[in-house]
């Protein structure tokens, strides 16, 4: 057997076999169901195409207070035309008008004014014109016609007439109820007619279990931020420690520090978001500054500027929170590392973002080798799961001998460009006391988040659309 | 990166020894060149400013030769002595003052030479040139020369015609009116007068650094070319025409020296460089035990010249090799000529044990803490747009801290606040169902002096029943459960949140963050028609120092 049917739903189904359409409140009554229970079953018998609801929603309109006075004794502008065809001249002072209509008299004499059946001179009203029906006199004839039933909107000809008595306190009452109506289907009839008489009292208990619940979702961590926790956790088990470091800083520390000249293309605005307006004070040691500036102008042949130096940019690396904890922390052997956001002043597109996360490990020591920064990387590959990678010559500024390492991805079957590395110059470590070899490895960790959850547009990860979040295993 | 285009017959036949091309495409990466693309004849390789011999196809095979075996060892730039003079002016000496340059006699020149040379000049200019502000090269048909030369300054108002021009233009013209002259006139700013090369009649030969005349332009009918070179640094000036002289050379030209005089210049000697190299620093950074045999090899292969004296390694580095600074640099090249695929990484042994930031271990508490709660964490950019940021939350802009020309509107301001991301969150997610409860921590930026930074907190509940009391509700918890700190809330405004459901947050007596239910104003600005409740609290200070 397929399907199993709860006796709610076989009773409900039952009923809607003889009657085709009915509604919750006449299902119930038919079927000794509660309320809730037939409820419950139409949406179980739903899900299964059983049944079909139509929701249709009704508007009923009855007489409030007033409007039922309003009723009785007419509309207060009608009473103002009543009271003034009692008097003989058909006018009378103001006073007297407000005296018989007492808190009425507001909308009466505003009005029949508007209806041309009055006029005021000199404090006094006459009466002037035809008194029929109005059109809202109309409507309140038309709900009182209907007696105890109230007056669906459908049947109200005059909306205009309608939505001005709506408008006046308390003469309305307006209410509406959504009305849901369970049609039996096709599939719903067949199923009735292979049901047999009696309930099936083997299966009383019985619920359908290969029926599909409710989905819900477990509330989860970003899955780039699950990448950058596991990245973290790789450095922290080959011995590296965290550093935590600003965004902003300094041009002095992303760029001067690293031996990238004053005038390269990396520091134009092209490419480096400087903060406007923003100057560092004193972005370094006076020592600091003087042993920097030489290097540059022995290695570089021009006029370095601290005014450039002291320019505020967001990070393009996070090489530069490194690079100055290694020239002030005086560490002789050491593993360190830092993750975090980074800036680059791009086009957005599937393939770049202005702001991404880099990780970057450093690891100084007396005698660190090119074969050791390489040998870490395979060891940061193997514990991501990346098997096969090679290396390839490249260039940093900043690094000598300096590598590229590519890894091969099996869902895109082909070798692709991951982390790059390399040993500091002497020309970045000298001038700021750094006594020992500095190898450094690091790269993107969106480049890795997006080869692990297969995709082709690295925008997806910070869309934060909830059905991508949601659809990302916790662990993959 | 600048790319260069190759095409395999021309390669081969500059390499002069057939080589297949699964070898080319397999060697290429081994010289640092990023292959972008394969083509049937051809291929485009991407190359490091750091190289700019790679900038044409001659440069390459020069170094393919070496890695491959073909032919080790400096190829020698050859000059012949010439007879023709530059003079250079005074009048320069504060515009732009250097100028060097070399005769290059006797070659061919078809469309595709032509093309690399253009490309080449191209590349050098945005690399050692730095967009031409460092240096700038003009390239002539020096039959159209009548030499002696002189480099002076003019003023604005001088007449020539510039390539590409169909008529005289004047320099003021020619700044405004054409394309390098508006892309590269700024280098002149302050300058009432300019730099020009005139001839012997007096004509105009060139206008660095923007355009050259039309008169001596190069065409395949060239024979005989003039290459001159001026420059801000004289050093930069020698480098760059160097590399240009080399490139030359190997396309057949024969190149002849141009006597230079004047104040500060001189005639380039395009000199070869001697560096001392220890073998033993090589082994310690490469983590290898190579012989001095092998070293030298090595550095042969990649078109250096080397050999042994005593203990150390003689180096010889042609002037072209700009990016050798020291030892460090040559040991990459033993590594390179040794082969990238002959080192076998080694891991060594960790000192100590790592351990995380002591301010993620309490972010990551942050982070559980929130997931608990039922909260799905979302990622936003800290570089944002106005409108999101300020304009739809309806706060006060003043204290704005924003970069200086990004490409794009949507990230041109440092967020303060977490919140206006969130919001926005939410109504990018507005056809999935509700309730959606969302948190994010991160980064947010105040002006200080110059910046400070702090790390915050913040979440929103959104859906049809939601309230100041669940919000004070999951705040309290997540103080509570997650740091056992208890916070009090005081009653406060703020032009995000309604009025008389908003409250600051006070821990210690102290204001952290803010609590309420969004304004319906701010709400609809953002397209939003769920009740939004929500709290941003700053976590630097709080859970970490």
């Amino acid at each position: 057997m397929s399907q199993v049917l709860h006796p709610i739903e076989q009773k409900i189904l039952r009923a809607l076999g003889e009657a085709q359409c009915l509604t919750p409140d006449e299902l119930s009554e038919k079927t000794h169901l509660s309320i809730d229970q037939v409820r419950r079953g139409i949406e179980w018998l739903k899900f299964k195409e059983l049944v079909q609801v139509n929701e249709s929603e009704k508007t009923f309109v009855k007489l409030a207070k007033r409007g039922s006075e309003a009723s009785e004794r007419g509309l207060p502008e009608r009473r103002l035309v009543n009271f003034l065809r009692s008097i003989a001249v058909s006018s009378c002072e103001m006073g007297q008008a407000r005296d018989h209509l007492k808190e009425e008299f507001g909308p009466a004499i505003a009005n029949a004014k508007k209806n041309g059946w009055v006029e005021v001179h000199d404090n006094r009203i006459m009466l002037r014109g035809y008194h029929d029906a109005t059109p809202e006199e109309k409507i309140i004839k038309l709900i009182q016609s209907k007696g105890q039933e109230p007056l669906t909107l459908e049947e109200v000809q005059d909306r205009d007439a309608f939505e001005s008595l709506r408008k006046r306190p308390d003469f309305l009452s307006v209410t509406s109820t959504k009305h849901s109506v369970v049609n039996i289907t096709e599939k719903g009839a067949e199923t009735v007619s292979n049901m047999g008489v009696g309930e099936d009292n083997a299966l009383t208990r019985a619920i359908d279990v290969e029926a599909p619940a409710p989905v819900i979702f477990a509330a989860k961590s970003h899955p780039l931020a699950d990448v950058i926790d596991e990245v973290r956790e790789i450095f922290v088990s080959l011995g590296f420690s965290e550093l935590v470091g600003n965004s902003a800083q300094s041009s002095f520390w992303n760029f001067d520090a690293l031996f990238i000249p004053q005038g390269h293309p990396a520091r134009e605005m092209q490419d480096t978001f400087f903060l406007k307006d923003s100057n560092a004070k004193a972005p370094a040691s006076q020592k600091q500054i003087r042993e920097v500036s030489l290097a540059h102008k022995n290695g570089w042949h021009y006029d370095w500027q601290l005014e450039a130096a002291r320019k505020m940019v967001l990070r393009t690396h996070t090489t530069c929170v490194t690079i100055r904890e290694l020239a002030e922390g005086g560490h002789e052997e050491a593993r360190l590392f830092s993750i975090g956001r980074v800036y680059r002043n791009e086009k957005v597109s599937y393939k770049h973002l202005v702001e991404f996360n880099q990780v970057e490990g450093v690891v100084v020591g007396k005698s660190v080798t090119l074969r050791d920064l390489m040998g870490l990387q395979m060891e940061f590959y193997r514990k991501m799961g990346i098997k096969k990678a090679k290396f390839w010559p490249t260039f940093f500024p900043y690094t000598e001998p300096s590598l590229q390492s590519m890894i091969y991805n099996d869902r895109l079957g082909k070798w692709v460009e991951l982390f790059g590395m390399g040993i500091f110059r002497p020309e970045v470590t000298r001038p700021l006391g750094i006594k020992h070899p500095v190898l450094a490895w690091g790269g993107g960790i969106e480049r890795i988040a997006m080869l692990k959850f297969g995709l082709d547009d690295v925008r997806e990860l910070y869309n934060n659309r909830f059905n991508w979040l949601r659809s990302v295993p916790k662990c993959l | 990166m600048p790319v260069v285009t190759i095409y395999y017959d021309r390669l081969g036949k500059l390499l002069g020894r057939k080589v297949s091309k699964e070898k080319i495409v397999s060697t290429l990466p081994f010289l640092g060149l990023d292959i972008e693309e394969e083509g049937k004849d051809h291929i485009n390789v991407e190359y490091s400013p750091n190289r700019p011999d790679f900038s044409t196809d001659y440069g390459i095979a020069l170094a393919l030769q070496g890695l491959l075996g073909i032919k080790t060892g400096i190829q020698p730039l050859r000059i012949g002595k010439g007879s023709a003079v530059v003079r250079v002016d005074r009048s320069v000496a504060k515009i732009r003052p250097f100028l060097v340059a070399v005769e290059a006699r006797g070659g061919r020149l078809d469309d595709e030479t032509i093309r690399q040379m253009i490309a080449m000049q191209e590349d050098l200019h945005n690399g050692l040139g730095r967009r031409r502000k460092k240096v700038s090269i003009g390239m002539h048909d020096l039959d159209k020369i009548k030499l002696p030369l002189v480099y002076k300054a003019v003023d604005r108002k001088h007449r020539f015609v510039p390539l590409g021009s169909p008529q005289e233009m004047s320099v003021s013209e020619i700044l405004e009116g054409t394309e390098t002259g508006m892309a590269y006139g700024n280098l002149l700013l302050g300058n009432k007068k300019v730099p020009v090369i005139m001839d012997s009649l007096g004509k105009t030969i060139s206008f660095p650094p923007i355009i050259n005349s039309k008169l001596t332009e190069v065409t395949t009918g060239s024979k005989n070319l003039f290459v001159e070179v001026t420059a801000s640094d004289r050093e930069a000036a020698e480098d760059t025409l160097a590399v240009m002289a080399q490139a030359l050379q190997n396309a057949g030209f024969k190149i002849l020296s141009v006597r230079i005089t004047g104040f500060r210049n001189s005639t380039p000697r395009f000199k070869s460089r001697k560096m001392i190299l220890d073998p033993s620093l090589v082994n310690g950074v490469l983590g290898l035990d190579l012989s001095k045999a092998q070293m030298v090899n090595s550095l042969r292969k990649n078109r250096l010249d080397a050999r042994a004296r005593g203990k150390q390694i003689l180096c010889t580095i042609p002037r072209y090799r700009t990016d050798i600074f020291g030892p460090v640099d040559l040991a990459e090249e033993v590594a390179l000529g040794y082969g990238i695929p002959n080192l076998q990484p080694t891991v060594p042994p960790a000192g100590v044990a790592g351990q995380k930031n002591p301010v993620t271990v309490a972010m990551e508490g942050a982070r559980e803490t929130m997931v608990g709660l039922g909260y799905l964490e979302v990622m936003n950019f800290g570089l944002v747009g106005r409108q999101t940021l300020y304009d739809f939350t309806k706060r006060n802009s003043s204290d704005i801290l924003s970069v200086a020309d990004s490409k794009s509107q949507e990230h041109q301001i440092l967020r303060d606040l977490l919140l206006p991301g969130l919001i926005e969150t939410l109504s990018r997610n507005i056809h999935e169902p509700y309730p959606q409860k969302i948190f994010e921590t991160g980064t947010v930026f105040k002006k200080a002096s110059p910046v400070s930074e702090e790390i915050h907190l913040a979440c929103v509940s959104a859906h049809n029943d939601v309230g100041f009391t669940e919000m004070k509700s999951v705040l309290q918890s997540f103080l509570k459960s997650g740091f056992d700190i208890t916070c009090t809330t005081k009653i406060s405004q703020d032009p995000m949140f309604v009025d008389g459901r908003t409250a600051d947050i006070i821990i210690g007596g102290k204001k952290v963050g803010i609590v309420g239910e969004v304004s319906p104003e701010v709400s609809a600005n953002f397209k939003m028609r769920v009740p939004i409740a929500a709290f941003e609290i700053k976590l630097t200070g709080l859970i970490f120092d």
